[in-house]
């Protein structure tokens, strides 16, 4: 069984990891040992272009749910992130300064963003989508797309 | 999503070594961009070459169309070794054989003749594009 | 090595079709091939390696190879090495990004002014890595 739900659009195939959480934003959210790790979705790296840049609050700030927390950079574009919890920025993926190219080549894995120490998560968590929740509205995005495309 | 919509891969040579690469690539991109941004998805050729999963599941599973500056005809070697027969091929030395051409520009940078004619061979490749299409069981 | 015998180190853009920076790529290798360093660079299609072109794959084993890629998939230095060229350096488009943060280049088909600065700032940069190749002639 896999784990990830997928599909293709042109083609690209797209991935949404089992398991873990969403945010609209199409963030992932992963909760292990009482922490909680983030990291952009593979629809996320892939529209965004080949990331150059990714900056994040110093370890040790304070963030705070739906506020930015960093920002991802490509030359197509710069992603404000948002955070999907709130809590205390403990970690941050020191690998991205040299390799930001891990964003794109896996984004559910060495690509994470933070590590965050949540000051509520059951609380944030209620407001996540699923996995299953999450991968419906990526496929309403790409349909939105597509249309986009077909009126032009 | 999960129907499988009728489109059509494009495989363009980029020859940097002579103009032809170069009105490969800028019809490609004609194609693409303007005359059938809905019915094309390209394939990156170095991608293709270098084992690019993707590019190469795409070209199996759709059919292709390759556009090759010269009679080398790299994209269509690459393709028939990696996926499958393309099913249109086009070279643009040998569609320039029916155009009235003017002398060519530099590889470099195409005048506004030599865009005319990476226009014409857009137009064929759009033509192309309708045709398989048309054959799409 | 050229037929003449003057030591020449070949660049190998990737072109990739689908980004800006494939673009780029194809540009900042014209600008040295044809302009900074002319005498002592020249470019090849790197199709033609893959599709075992005799001559290309001499040129790549015989003479000093920098490729120039427009993405982290890296597909000019994967080919190159694949037809066992002799590579002296990899060059990426998205370094000279990193000192331009300005510049945001967007067109493909076409380089957009940001595009040109771009790859005018990588073509400084290839050439540089010619120079160190060839001993600082």
């Amino acid at each position: 069984m896999s784990e990830y739900l997928t599909t293709t659009f042109d083609k690209f195939e797209l991935r949404v990891r089992k398991g873990f959480y969403y945010t609209k934003d199409d963030l992932w959210v992963s909760i292990e040992n009482g922490k909680v790790k983030v990291g952009v979705s593979d629809y996320l790296q892939k529209t965004s272009g080949d990331v150059a840049f990714v900056e994040v609050a110093k370890p040790g700030s304070t963030v705070e749910k739906d506020k930015e927390f960093g920002t991802m950079e490509s030359a197509k574009t710069t992603v404000e992130l948002l955070s999907p919890l709130s809590g205390r920025l403990d970690e941050a993926n020191t690998k991205l300064s040299g390799s930001p190219e891990l964003v794109n080549s896996d984004p559910y894995g060495e690509g994470w963003l933070v590590i965050i120490a949540p000051h509520n998560i059951e609380f944030d968590r209620a407001s996540l989508l699923s996995a299953d929740e999450y991968f419906k509205l990526m496929l309403e995005k790409l349909q939105s797309e597509h249309d986009k495309l077909e009126s032009r | 999503m999960e129907a499988q919509e009728k489109k059509v891969g494009i495989i363009s040579c980029s020859g940097e070594e002579r103009v032809e690469g170069t009105i490969s690539r800028v019809a490609t991109r004609l194609v693409l961009g303007k005359l059938r941004p809905n019915e094309t998805v390209t394939i990156c050729l170095p991608l293709f070459l270098a084992g690019g999963r993707e590019e190469r599941e795409f070209a199996r599973d759709y059919p292709t169309i390759t556009v090759d500056g010269c009679d080398k005809m790299c994209a269509k070697i690459a393709t028939e070794r990696y996926s499958g027969k393309p099913a249109s091929t086009i070279v643009v030395t040998d569609t320039l054989k029916n155009y009235q051409c003017p002398k060519l520009s530099s590889r470099r940078k195409l005048n506004d003749e030599t865009l005319a004619v990476a226009r014409k061979v857009a137009d064929r490749i759009a033509e192309e594009v309708d045709e398989v299409l048309k054959h799409w069981v | 090595m050229d037929v003449s015998g003057q030591r020449k180190v070949i660049v190998i853009p990737c072109s990739g079709i689908g980004k800006a920076f494939g673009s780029i790529s194809r540009e900042a290798t014209y600008e040295v091939t044809e302009n900074l360093r002319k005498d002592t660079t020249q470019t090849l299609c790197l199709a033609l390696l893959v599709s075992g072109d005799e001559e290309s794959l001499r040129l790549v084993r015989n003479n000093k190879c920098i490729t120039v890629d427009g993405c982290p998939l890296q597909c000019a230095e994967k080919n190159v090495k694949l037809a066992g060229g002799n590579l002296a350096g990899s060059l990426r488009v998205i370094d000279a990004y990193k000192e331009n943060r300005r510049l945001k280049p967007r067109s493909v088909t076409f380089l957009d002014p940001d595009g040109r600065q771009m790859a005018a700032a990588l073509a400084e940069r290839i050439a540089k890595k010619v120079d160190e190749l060839l001993g600082g002639l």
